[in-house]
């Protein structure tokens, strides 16, 4: 090759690299001007870090997402990376619908950062400087399309210490990665007919009003028809979501790949989350469907013997099972007649629980395990039965011969009637309980059809009835039982301690549902119940109708209380269950901008969890993030006092101090690093959490 | 940066897509009229006349008995290029019209809009790209592209001599206007008719066409 040659070759290539050619200036200038950024002012050696394509796209036109859609293609890097250096996958923001005619595509308009992660070899020496280099290509199109590409390059010093943030690239990137789906953490399945495929995703909570939007954007092109409209219904179970049938028919033969978008209503603005759905065909998820049931009957079960132990309903049983000690002396039969009847009221009265919440879901409501227990005055009557029953342990209530109490009396009544009610008794002292692997099967129950429901519901029944079952059943089991003798009034008496603490366990709930007022009510209905106690007692020498007369007109008091409280405002109320949104393994105490003025005048961290029950932002971070073990044990080990404050129901004080961060609405994660004033701005998280940034959050504090 | 400007065209019109893309947002569009009556593979393809460069016109029934290739074309495309500059899509049609059957390639650019010719330029089209379908037909108002579901160009058919639609989708599997990947890559149409020839079903009936949407009215 001539020198001449030699010169031009080299002009041309740095032509290429040094960016539009001197030929090609009278040409159209690009419709995409792309950089690449990073997060790091620098390399650490052996780090992972992100670098992105910034794509600046001519007003009108667009690029394209993964799946492009019924046309288009989606941009590509050919990466030339020094040695060693490992690059992922584009991570891709949820893109936009572009309909063209009638192809329906997805892309991106004005502008968008693609992310991509690298990873630096180990060996890199501090002080060098590292050319990273790719080529991009792309597709962009208005009503014509145009293949463009160009070199992207950009160099970066490695550092030995902990990499620079790069400020620009890192807010660029984080807000890229807002938008890029995360798992989903509701299963999904589809089914199809010859012209429709339904999508059902088990997203239990979401509130329909304030769903603006739902869209599915399938993966891979074929099993769904892009440009037909998307008919999306939002049940308090799921999501379900009709869409016509796409070209390939064999598509939904295999799961379908997707982006879910959920556009929420959240104070005015729009809030789109994305997750990433794998649809399992339900054709094939026959077998799977009953295996999850056999699964929700089994954890039913379990859940239920384990709910025997519990402090709320192991009282009951105990005496009861007393009782039976004392009747080992009488016939086998009439002891499994008693058996029988307590399993009939345990089974009874999990059924009319289980009817009630199966009827109020359908009729709309929001409710789960423990649905009474949203109510305040159901609360305050359960903690006044355990009272009235413990004071029947502890012995202040004698109503005939050796037991009594107002449901002891129900408990240890002699004869089958008796026995029925201990169940039925057992059943409701066992409500404010959920034992280990209950969860699971009643979660799973409250989305089935009422028949698959109510079988779970009895499964439950069924474990909480089977010891005492059991031991009336098999009298050689009974031997194991002590002799009766004194020891059992001192057990009673001290049975009665559970109970106590169970119905304390009650008014604290109260507190939380109620206020003041509402605690007032409650303590009060307990002096009364004790009064009436003490009456009954007192009154043990004036004939009996006198004496029943004045304990009920007493008693009769208790119902004004709740009525009263209900007219004065405060029961009246739709509390929010107090777990609804926090709960988990962290100690969320509630909020108030006093708790919080204190905390940082202490100069203690405090993470403040801005949540809403009806938001389902919030639900599905503290289901993902926030009730995770590592996120408790990081805000522990940092110290951190974690408050919640719920604005299910309107609070000024919370918009106030949402307003004093810039915001108007939930959710808002804040954390506010240790020292006081000035010194220690708080730190606002991402709208959407992952345990990762909340316990990386933490760790810089 | 360097781009390879592929179009003379710059803005069309000041309508944006994302404008569109809003109205689509809102439902408003979310059901065209025109899906109702989309071909189906397996099912009988939509009969439709059209005018011919010639002048004639030329319908599905006259073609009765035979394998009938429909090609959806934009010549300012730049995936119809790679197609068209690397030859690909001439010795297709060499090679399937000596076996006799009849090529259609249809133009469905309305008026003003990329990829729309009249007669006359269509015809010089075929003469300089030393093409060889058995004609080119035009579909300015987008009625037989609609019925077919064409949203692409290139987007290739293939009808059975019963008239039944044996084939939709792309030329072949890779979507890019990279005229070296014509080297190597699977030809979906010539593997069809392969099938045919063997008396086999077409093993791959229906695929994601590539290319540039179909420049509808």
């Amino acid at each position: 090759m001539t020198l001449r040659g030699t010169l031009a070759v080299l002009a041309s290539v740095i032509a290429v690299v040094a960016g539009p050619q001197p030929s090609s200036a009278a040409a159209e200038p690009p419709r995409v001007r792309v950089e690449l950024v990073s997060d790091v002012g620098a390399i650490a050696p052996g780090q992972r870090f992100w670098v992105a394509l910034h794509q600046r796209i001519e007003r009108g036109w667009h690029t394209y997402w993964v799946n492009p859609g019924d046309s288009g293609e989606p941009p590509r890097i050919e990466w030339k990376l020094p040695a060693e250096f490992t690059v992922g996958e584009i991570t891709w923001p949820f893109p936009e619908r572009i309909r063209v005619g009638p192809a329906m595509t997805y892309g991106y308009s004005n502008e968008v950062v693609l992310p991509i992660p690298i990873t630096a070899p180990p060996g890199l020496k501090p002080g060098t400087r590292i050319a990273l280099r790719g080529q991009a290509s792309w597709l962009v199109c208005e009503k014509i399309c145009i293949p463009e590409e160009a070199p992207i390059a950009l160099t970066l010093p490695v550092t030995a210490t902990a990499p620079p943030v790069e400020p620009r690239g890192a807010s660029m990137i984080a807000a890229a990665r807002q938008r890029v789906p995360t798992p989903s953490p509701w299963p999904a399945r589809f089914a199809a007919t010859a012209d429709d495929v339904t999508f059902t995703v088990n997203a239990s909570g979401l509130t329909a009003e304030r769903i603006a939007e739902i869209w599915f954007f399938p993966s891979r092109w074929g099993a769904i028809d892009l440009a037909a409209s998307q008919r999306a219904r939002v049940d308090t179970d799921a999501i379900r979501l009709d869409v016509a049938r796409g070209p390939l028919r064999e598509a939904v033969n295999a799961p379908i790949d997707g982006v879910l978008v959920v556009s929420e209503r959240l104070e005015g603005a729009i809030a789109h989350h994305a997750f990433t759905v794998t649809a399992q065909p339900s054709s094939t998820g026959g077998s799977s469907a009953t295996s999850p049931l056999l699964r929700a009957i089994a954890l039913a079960l379990a859940g239920g013997l384990v709910l025997n132990l519990m402090p709320c309903v192991l009282p009951v049983l105990s005496v009861k099972t007393l009782g039976l000690v004392q009747h080992s002396g009488q016939r086998r039969s009439v002891l499994r007649a008693h058996g029988l009847a307590y399993a009939a009221g345990v089974l009874v009265s999990f059924a009319i629980v289980a009817g009630a919440l199966i009827a109020l879901r359908a009729g709309g409501e929001q409710l789960g395990w423990g649905f009474q227990l949203q109510s305040p005055a159901f609360v305050i009557l359960l903690a006044w039965l355990f009272f009235a029953v413990a004071l029947g342990f502890s012995g202040a209530i004698v109503v005939s011969g050796r037991f009594a109490g107002a449901g002891h009396a129900l408990a240890a009544r002699s004869g089958y009637v008796g026995s029925f009610a201990a169940g039925a008794l057992a059943t409701v002292a066992a409500t404010p309980c959920t034992a280990p692997f209950m969860g699971a099967a009643v979660g799973f129950a409250v989305t089935q059809p009422w028949p698959t429901a109510l079988v779970v519901f009895e499964a439950l029944g069924l474990g909480l009835a089977v010891p005492y079952l059991l031991l009336s059943f098999v009298p050689a089991w009974s031997r194991f039982l002590p002799k009766p003798g004194p020891w059992m009034e001192r057990l009673k008496q001290f049975l009665a301690f559970p109970l106590y603490a169970s119905s304390a366990w009650l008014v604290w709930v109260v507190s939380q549902q109620a206020g003041p007022h509402g605690v007032g009510a409650a303590l009060a209905g307990l002096v009364l119940i004790a009064f009436a106690a003490w009456l009954h007692q007192a009154l043990g020498g004036v004939r009996a109708i006198w004496r029943r007369s004045a304990t009920w007109a007493v008693a009769a008091l208790l119902p004004l209380l709740i009525v009263g409280l209900v007219a004065l405002g405060p029961l009246g109320a739709p509390a929010s269950a107090p777990e609804a949104a926090g709960g988990g393994a962290v100690g969320w105490e509630p909020f108030s901008p006093e708790r919080l003025e204190a905390l940082r005048a202490s100069g203690k961290p405090v993470f403040v969890n801005f949540t809403a029950a009806w938001c389902v932002t919030c639900l599905v971070n503290e289901r993902v993030a926030l009730r995770s073990p590592a996120v408790a044990e990081a805000l522990a080990r940092k110290g951190v006092v974690a408050l919640k404050a719920d604005w299910t129901n309107r609070d000024a004080a919370i918009g106030r101090v949402l307003g004093s961060l810039g915001r108007s609405g939930v959710p808002l994660y804040v954390l506010y690093p240790p020292g006081s004033g000035a010194g220690a701005p708080p730190t606002l998280l991402p709208q959407i959490l992952t345990e990762g940034a909340v316990i990386d959050a933490l760790d810089k504090i | 940066m360097s781009t390879k400007p592929l179009s003379r065209r710059t803005f069309v019109t000041g309508t944006t897509i994302a404008g569109l893309a809003a109205v689509a947002g809102r439902g408003v569009l979310a059901s065209p009229a025109w899906a109702a009556g989309v071909a189906k593979v397996g099912e009988t393809a939509p009969a439709f006349t059209a005018p011919a460069t010639s002048g004639q016109n030329m319908g599905l029934a006259d073609q009765r008995g035979k394998l009938v290739v429909l090609e959806w074309t934009n010549h300012e495309c730049p995936y119809v290029r790679k197609h068209y500059e690397s030859g690909n899509m001439q010795a297709l049609q060499k090679e399937i019209t000596a076996q006799g059957v009849v090529w259609l390639t249809l133009i469905s650019s309305s008026p003003g809009t990329q990829g729309y010719v009249t007669a006359k330029q269509a015809d010089e089209l075929t003469l300089s790209r030393k093409a060889s379908p058995t004609a080119v037909l035009l579909d300015p108002s987008g009625a037989v592209g609609k019925a077919y579901g064409a949203t692409n160009t290139p987007h290739m058919y293939i009808i059975d001599k019963a008239g039944l639609l044996l084939y939709a989708g792309a030329i072949d599997d890779r979507p890019t206007t990279r005229r070296a990947d014509v080297q190597g890559a699977h030809n979906y149409v010539r593997a069809a008719f392969e099938d045919i020839a063997a008396g086999r079903a077409v093993q791959t009936p229906v695929t994601r066409a590539y290319g540039c949407t179909v420049k509808y009215a």
